[in-house]
């Protein structure tokens, strides 16, 4: 069999009022980028609980993608300071399992930003291409595990 | 008899105290009160290691309006001013007597503070710095640490124990416990199912690695947890269980804390 080229799967959880906004700009600006992300709307980066980045892992995303307000910004006063504590946590949790924490990405995408949103999605999926396939996530080790492709 | 606990209880400071008596030459939890006090024993050393706090937790809850003493290594400490950040306790309801462990348990848990504030029996033997489990793990190449993670988080029978006996895992409802996100019909459970356990850790654990004792799959939770103790300290700046700062976690603020008292 031929090797298809690898199309990463990627999840976006954006906040409301700034980075959804900012993709939508994105989009009404006619700016191009990869189509491997799927968004999520959420009302704050504060509000994405790391059960929900790692239930992404879980189900074989390749990389995740959290974006909110600018520091200062955030519609919430307080939501994104939580939000950076929490990725840098979690990488280093990823770290410590064994999984690439490059697959988490953290940007501050505003309004006014669509031009930085399509870079950051462009940058982001380069990335992902680069590190490849996610490794699978279930608690099977390898030699065992039944290869998914 | 031991003096100082039965003082406790004599003066009614307190209307039970949580020790440990010997039943068949073995260390047990035991609730003494003024009606049993003579059944107290002279304190001795020991590595007999028991989710004390829980259990205080669990009295408490179901008697709310009691004063307990409790006999408290510094595992047992740290978790009970963490419970009473938390709300989950109250100060003015717990007195604690403190016992230092022996150096063969504090080398064996790694643990940075072996004995309470107050010393009360034993003698205090320095600190563990460090963690060579940690370190040990940090030395494989992130590939094999996966695959070690996993072979370990393979065995697990989701029963719960690592949660259950747990003195700061307080929660009425449980995310692990979610069908959506932890589905019930998979076993093993999800790997993501420990990496959340181990989210919900975050400015909690105090280290006491009853969790890993009580995994019947025997998997290496502790070591998990030490590094989640690590990373808090290095990205909350907090170290669980020490008096006087309070819980960078405990947001956004009284209001969303859960009343004391029994459920
Ligand atoms: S070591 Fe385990 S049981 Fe003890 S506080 Fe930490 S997670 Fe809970
Ligand atoms: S105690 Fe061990 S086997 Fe039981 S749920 Fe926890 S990790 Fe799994
Ligand atoms: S509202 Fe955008 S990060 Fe909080």
């Amino acid at each position: 069999m031929k090797d298809k080229i690898f199309e990463p799967r990627i999840l976006g959880f954006l906040c409301n009022w700034c980075s959804y906004a900012g993709a939508d700009l994105a989009g009404v600006s006619r700016l191009q980028y990869p189509p491997n992300i799927r968004i999520i709307r959420v009302m704050c980066s504060g509000t994405v609980s790391p059960h929900h980045i790692l239930h992404a892992f879980q189900r074989r995303a390749d990389g995740v993608l959290v974006a909110g307000c600018h520091i200062g910004d955030c519609h919430y006063l307080k939501g994104n300071y939580l939000t950076m504590k929490r990725m840098k946590f979690l990488e280093g949790l990823l770290r410590f399992a064994g999984y690439e924490p490059q697959r988490l990405h953290l940007e501050w995408i505003s309004a006014a930003e669509g031009g930085k949103f399509a870079d950051t999605v462009r940058e982001f999926t380069e990335r992902i291409r680069e590190l490849g396939p996610a490794p699978s996530f279930e608690a099977v080790p390898k030699a065992t595990a039944i290869k998914v492709t | 008899m031991n003096t100082k606990i039965g003082k406790l209880l004599e003066e009614a400071r307190v209307d039970g105290f949580l020790a440990y008596r010997t039943i068949h030459g073995f260390f047990f939890p035991y609730l003494f009160s003024r009606e049993n006090a003579r059944k107290l024993e002279p304190w001795k050393q020991t590595k007999a290691h028991y989710p004390m706090a829980k259990l205080l937790l669990a009295l408490a809850r179901g008697n709310p309006n009691r004063t307990y003493g409790i006999l408290v290594r510094g595992c047992e400490e740290r978790a009970i001013r963490e419970l009473f950040k938390w709300g989950q306790l109250e100060r003015e309801r717990v007195v604690m007597l403190g016992q230092a462990c022996p150096a063969e348990l504090a080398r064996h848990c790694e643990c940075w503070q072996p004995y309470p504030s107050q010393v009360d029996y034993g003698k205090p033997v320095p600190p563990v710095k460090g963690s060579k489990r940690v370190q040990d793990l940090e030395k494989m190449t992130a590939e094999n640490r996966l695959q070690w993670w996993l072979s370990h988080f393979n065995r697990c029978i989701r029963c719960f124990g690592c949660r259950d006996v747990c003195p700061v895992c307080f929660c009425t409802d449980c995310s692990m416990e979610h069908e959506k996100l932890i589905p019930s019909n998979k076993l093993p459970p999800d790997t993501s199912f420990h990496l959340v356990r181990a989210v919900h850790m975050t400015g909690r654990c105090i280290d006491c690695g009853l969790c890993e004792e009580v995994c019947p799959a025997r998997i290496h939770l502790r070591t998990l947890y030490k590094e989640v103790n690590r990373l808090v300290e290095e990205v909350f700046d907090y170290k669980p269980g020490t008096d006087g700062q309070n819980s960078p976690f405990i947001f956004p603020g009284e209001e969303a804390m859960l009343p004391p008292g029994p459920r």
